[in-house]
């Protein structure tokens, strides 16, 4: 709008002669903003991909006729045409949010279409920018600070969840004690039972083989392949376990109730359990009485998955193991930069599993060398660069006008390259390096010489795996061999061809999966398997989704209640504030930053904006609803979303209403009952950051292009945009 | 076979004001840069269409920058603001606007244009006899014993650009660390000429704002594979650090010759002996137990392991931006050349340490006395990023201006329209001797008088983009704002609470008129006058001096275009 006023000539007759000029400049505002419109059909996309249970998408590469699987909106923006503007910065909001957290991108994308839709429609009612810019900013800091209520510290989610899960018939004696018996009834305490479970007989075995020795235990930690059958037998009368796995351990009744919450070992089979029973003892004694101390966050990252079953039973080993490492070592409990993934194509998902040390994929030929190696401590080279001739550190120029003489040709002085491989290849003999991880490439040359004198050469390594051989051997990276003395070269690594967990080697056609590992690495691999080549991605995506999940919630040191809980909160706060009369701002206005230009027309249209703030939300839970089939029909969830509000508002106090219908597992669950659908939903947390974040990006977003009236556009695309008929374009 | 081509006469286009093109594209660069004044000020996205970075800003010196303009008219302008802008960072839009509003207003007046500069010369010139005088209206003195009034200075600044996307609690967090960074560089013990120091802006983008945060000293980004904790540093015997930095490229490869070739002769390797090179500074560098050695540019591997094999921390790669702060923080002189080092060249650091901040590392180099800090800022994504940092650069400088000349005009439109008010009041009390001296008739004096007035007035009227009406009073001069929907409203002390500014509230019946209505506007009874109570606390205020002087560029450059009459282009 702020240009019409203006004596702007005629759009024709002004084409012609813009042309010729550098700039292009393009008015993008009306009642109908454009910016607006392609974000909300950019967005439009990401709609299935809401969430607990996603409709994948495949994007199809015309040209190469591959196809992927994609399920997160960060993949699928990577895929889309964003040439636009508004296209461009959706991208980066994206980018950022998935740069920050690994998560909460498809809620971001979501949002920002709902929102750029309810904005459009405030500007059609001729509410001013101003206005719509002030209060949309304002009540969203006001939700957020309303649904603070709805977090609860990681302390008492575990504690809720691991006493409900460990001991499910001595709970009601125990509640007193543990002074949640307002939160939890035996009705979701049995559900719980059920729900949790499955992991629990999942959970790994050498636990504490690991102090001793890391490498014995290249059993597979997880066993998804065990399913369904042991859940069942799992939900007999649990009191039993829990005896029976002490008098299996043949640990003293009086430590039980110390040792009721250890997941790692109460479910496990006796014959496998008492055959590690003497190293149980020490690992015992140094628990905690704590219940929810030693119960690490397993369950915690059950309810951070929102379904994503496969992950989590590897993410569930990843902390068993941090946390035995944290309760010998006293580091962090949980690690992020501890954990590698490893890709294996074509073998069945259910060999997904979690090996300690690092896992990667070597060619055929280099296998062979691991057979020399047998079970002898091997000297290790971490190298962070290049391992080729022509390499130099970043910031080397080449020289370009240097020219070699050679005075006397001689004949045996053969090829400059072989005087370079010989050397360097003497230089790893002298040292007696048998293993070495270089960050980039690795000369084929080289890599040849060094498999026909038993040094296995790995390139392409991280640098987190870098750092933790480093750290464990007390070794530095060198940038050339040349630099190598004898501190740099490490000891004690061995290499084994990875085992999947039925104890084979594998034989993944050219490459071979093998683990190295060094005696007390902190390091931990996630292999990731599966036979369908466009889903590789997709499951190690979710994997990092969890595992940040995870994370996150560690750092913030609390979860908001899932499930929708938050956002039905924000919608019955939103619909207090625009009954107020005046909003609690205003009353103290004089003290307040004056903005004169905010304050007062804002008052005017704060109940449009404030529904349009609302209808963001609202979408996002029939969305959601209808995507988990818990509603038929967007209006069927929007009538069930009334229904809960108008009960909130019923009941005095919305977020005690929502807080009972949590702990009844009756939120958003539409017209099936609470037991309806198996083992989802019922416990569900959500991160606090990274969902406020992403509204808060969404909200930015929206605001940033609705108040942008123009393009100013250089280069060689504007005159193709001046001749589009999208929009007034001028030149100056 | 080559061909020789005459050379084509140049072109002439004479009294070029009066060209359609010119008036066509200097009314759309008005739109533009009106369209983005102010804190509701829309924005532009500047981009290249390819599908690359986009800008998203409401920054005179973004937009003019990313501006190419043809006609030199327009350049003339443009080159004369952004002038204005490198000295003073502040009121670019403010001068842009103003000079285009003038050049509109007195183009159209039927008055002579060399009449016209004379008599805006001298308009000029009773404007600022006015703002530097005790008298004036509509500046506040700035105290620099409390900090309301400096906050209030740095909030308007903050708030003056919507696309930084700060919400209240960011803007105060902000706004405090800008004047507690501000304060850092203020040196302790004043002498005759003292240098503020400087505030370097660490970037972490994808952050929330309230993340940012201020430190003494300086932090030079690491990559974390080079760190090793605890960090263990040389002192020499004063408990002191000694660094030496260099400004040299010490990665080992040759220094280029422009143009020649070396010939050398075959066994003898360039790279080794410049290595050995390096390798004998390290040496004399461990001799001089220097403790820390930062180079601006790339170490060598082989240079750094010998280091810190000897225990000497390295960073490299610290970039050119930070060598000139370093080097007034620690005393060092950058060092230049690998051959030759001085003792002399050596600086002092207190201390030396890792700070971590988002998934970056740092070294914190932590001087004695701080003229020097950093400043962390954050902000969620990167256009909104480049935007709070421009707007952080400018408030920086503002309070630099500030406190060499403490004083405040009031903002949010106020002092234009007061302004406006006083040069009103005055033309019609001056003297006919002083039209003598102009050389001009008072009917005349009047037409520009009233020109320049309006051109004021319409800036304080770009700050309003919603169809809301803008009044101003007849007493104070201030600038009001009624919003959209109010205007068929008979009495405006209904629906307006505050001026632009925030100083006066509605409590008496000021006889507000509208500004838009540009003619037959009844002349003050008297000069404006200075509110009476001058609350300190959330008032809009703008710079000083970068105000003043964006008020005599505009008048200048508008006269200097007014004054065209040929404009020569070579055609060749």
């Amino acid at each position: 709008m702020p240009l019409d006023p203006l004596p702007f000539p005629p759009q024709t007759g002004w084409k012609k002669r813009c042309c010729l000029l550098p700039m292009a400049f393009r008015d993008m505002n009306a009642r109908r903003h454009i910016g607006l419109q392609q974000l909300s059909s950019l967005a439009l996309a990401g709609r299935t991909l809401l969430g607990p249970m996603k409709s994948c998408k495949f994007i199809v590469d015309e040209s190469t006729n591959q196809s992927t699987l994609i399920g997160s909106a960060v993949r699928l923006i990577e895929s889309l045409d964003l040439t636009s503007a508004a296209g461009q910065l959706l991208n980066e909001t994206i980018q950022a949010q998935n740069k920050e957290f690994k998560t909460g991108m498809s809620t971001l994308l979501f949002l920002i279409g709902a929102w750029s839709n309810a904005v459009l429609e405030c500007l059609q009612q001729n509410v001013p920018v101003s206005a719509i810019v002030s209060v949309m900013s304002e009540g969203l800091n006001s939700c957020c600070e309303r649904v603070q209520c709805l977090q609860i510290s990681i302390h008492d989610v575990n504690k809720e969840l691991c006493s409900s899960s460990v001991r499910p018939n001595a709970f009601k004696s125990k509640t007193c004690q543990i002074g949640h018996d307002s939160l939890l009834n035996p009705q979701i305490f049995l559900y719980f039972q059920k729900d949790i479970s499955a992991p629990e007989e999942v959970i790994p075995i050498s636990s504490c083989s690991y102090q001793e020795d890391g490498c014995n235990s290249n059993k597979c930690l997880v066993s998804p392949l065990a399913g369904l059958g042991s859940i069942a037998s799992l939900v007999k009368p649990a009191g039993d376990k829990s005896t029976s796995v002490i008098s299996g351990s043949g640990v003293t009744t009086s430590s039980c109730n110390k040792l009721t919450h250890s997941r790692y070992f109460s479910t496990l089979g006796k014959s496998h359990f008492s055959s590690q029973q003497g190293n149980f003892q020490g690992y015992f004694s140094g628990q905690s009485a704590d219940p929810c101390e030693c119960y690490g966050f397993g369950h915690l990252a059950m309810a951070l998955s929102h379904g994503n079953q496969a992950s989590v039973k590897l993410l569930q080993s990843v902390v068993a193991y941090q946390q035995e490492r944290a309760e010998c070592s006293g580091s962090s409990q949980f690690n992020i930069a501890e954990i590698v993934t490893c890709c294996l194509l074509g073998l069945p998902e259910n060999y997904s599993c979690v090996s300690p040390g690092f896992v990667t994929l070597v060619s055929s030929e280099q296998a062979t060398v691991i057979k020399h190696f047998e079970d002898k401590p091997l000297r290790i080279l971490l190298m962070d660069g290049d391992l080729t001739e022509q390499y130099r550190h970043l910031g080397f120029n080449r020289p370009c006008n240097v020219r070699t003489i050679l005075e006397h040709p001689s004949l045996w002085e053969g090829r400059a390259g072989d005087l370079w491989l010989s050397s360097m290849l003497d230089i790893l003999i002298n040292f007696e390096v048998n293993l070495v991880l270089v960050k980039g490439n690795v000369c084929k040359n080289l890599m040849e010489r060094c498999i026909a004198n038993s040094i296995l050469v790995i390139g392409f390594v991280t640098r987190d795996v870098l750092r933790a051989f480093g750290e464990v051997t007390s070794t530095q990276p060198v940038t050339y061999l040349t630099q190598l003395n004898a501190s740099c070269v490490g000891s004690g690594a061995q290499v084994e061809l990875w085992k999947a967990c039925d104890g084979r080697a594998m034989d993944l056609g050219e490459l071979v999966p093998v683990r190295i590992k060094v005696q007390g690495i902190p390091l931990l691999t996630a292999v990731l398997t599966t036979a369908v080549a466009s889903k590789m991605q997709l499951i190690e995506d979710q994997f990092w989704t969890l595992v940040y999940r995870l994370h996150h919630a560690l750092n913030d040191k609390n979860v908001f209640l899932g499930g929708g809980a938050v956002e039905l909160l924000c919608l019955s706060h939103i619909q207090m504030l625009a009954e107020q009369p005046l909003q609690p701002a205003n009353k103290n206005a004089v003290k307040e930053f004056h903005n004169p230009w905010l304050a007062a027309s804002a008052t005017e249209y704060k109940s449009v904006v404030l529904q349009a703030l609302a209808s963001g939300w609202k979408q996002y839970l029939s969305v959601v609803m209808c995507n988990t089939a818990k509603a038929a029909s967007e209006l069927e969830a929007c009538t069930t979303v009334d229904h809960h509000l108008k009960k909130a508002a019923d009941c005095g106090s919305p977020s005690a209403y929502i807080l009972k219908e949590f702990r009844r597992g009756d939120l958003l669950r539409g017209g099936s009952g609470p037991f309806a659908d198996h083992g989802e939903g019922l416990k569900v947390y959500d991160n606090v950051t990274a969902k406020m974040e992403a509204w808060r990006r969404a909200l930015d977003l929206v605001l940033l292009v609705l108040q942008t009236d123009a393009e100013i556009i250089s280069g060689p695309k504007r005159n193709q945009l001046l001749n589009s008929h999208m929009s007034r374009t001028f030149c100056i | 076979m080559s061909r020789l081509e005459a050379k084509k006469p140049p072109l002439f286009i004479s009294e070029p004001l009066t060209r359609d093109t010119v008036s066509q594209s200097l009314s759309l660069l008005s739109g533009i840069l009106k369209s983005c004044y102010g804190p509701a000020g829309r924005l532009k996205h500047l981009h290249n269409g390819m599908g690359g970075y986009v800008c998203t800003t409401s920054q005179s010196s973004a937009i003019l920058s990313h501006l190419s303009v043809s006609h030199p008219v327009l350049r003339v302008l443009m080159a004369s603001v952004q002038n204005h802008i490198s000295r003073f960072s502040d009121c670019g839009l403010f001068t842009a606007i103003l000079c285009c509003s003038l050049i509109e207003n007195f183009k159209s007046l039927n008055v002579a244009s060399c009449t016209v500069i004379k008599i805006s010369k001298h308009l000029l010139s009773l404007c600022m006899d006015y703002l530097k005088s005790e008298a004036c209206g509509c500046r506040v003195s700035v105290d620099f014993s409390s900090v309301e009034t400096l906050l209030c200075l740095v909030r308007s600044i903050l708030t003056s650009k919507p696309a930084c996307m700060l919400n209240k609690p960011e803007v105060d967090h902000l706004t405090m660390l800008i004047l507690k960074a501000f304060m850092f560089t203020v040196p302790y013990c004043v002498e005759t000429n003292a240098v503020l120091g400087k505030c370097v802006i660490v970037p972490v983008k994808g952050r929330r704002v309230v993340d940012s945060r201020v430190l003494p000293g300086l932090l030079i980004e690491t990559p974390e594979i080079q760190l090793a904790e605890p960090l263990t540093v040389k002192r020499t015997c004063s408990n002191m650090i000694k660094i030496a930095l260099f400004s040299v490229s010490m990665s080992g490869d040759l220094f280029n010759p422009e143009e020649g070739t070396i010939a050398v002769h075959h066994g003898i390797s360039l790279e080794m002996s410049e290595l050995n090179q390096l390798l004998n500074v390290g040496k004399q560098l461990i001799n001089d137990e220097v403790g820390l050695v930062v180079c601006q540019k790339v170490m060598h591997p082989s240079l750094k392991q010998y280091l810190k094999e000897n225990h000497v921390i390295t960073v490299d790669r610290a970039g050119l931006s930070l060598v000139e702060p370093m080097s007034r923080m620690t005393g060092s002189k950058p060092i230049a050349s690998i051959h030759s080092l001085s003792p002399g060249c050596y600086g002092s650091l207190k201390d030396v340490c890792i700070e971590s901040f988002a998934s970056k590392h740092f070294v914190h180099l932590i001087p004695n006395d701080t003229v020097v800090c950093s400043m962390i800022l954050c902000n969620r994504n990167e256009t909104a990023w480049d935007e709070l940092k421009r707007i952080c650069e400018t408030a920086e400088h503002v309070l630099q201006l500030t406190i060499k000349e403490p004083l405040a005009l009031l903002g949010g439109g106020c002092t234009e329209t007061h302004l406006a008010s006083y040069i009103r009041h005055k033309s019609y009390s001056l003297s006919t001797s002083s039209f003598k001296e102009i050389d001009c008739s008072q009917t005349q004096y009047q037409l520009v008088a009233d020109g320049f007035c309006r051109s004021l007035e319409s800036v304080a009227c770009s700050l309003n983009h919603d169809d809301g009406e803008v009044l101003t009073d007849m007493f104070y001069g201030h600038c009001w704002f009624v919003p959209s929907g109010f205007s068929s409203v008979s009495n405006w002390s209904d629906v307006v609470s505050k001026c632009g500014c925030g100083i006066n509230g509605n409590t008496e019946n000021l006889k507000w008129r509208l500004l838009q209505g540009q003619f037959g506007c009844p002349i003050a009874q008297g000069c404006p006058k200075e509110p009476s109570v001058k609350v300190a606390d959330f008032l809009t205020l703008d710079c000083f001096a970068a105000k003043c002087n964006g008020l005599q560029v505009a008048l200048e450059t508008a006269n200097l275009i007014l004054d065209l009459s040929y404009v020569i282009e070579d055609q060749n």
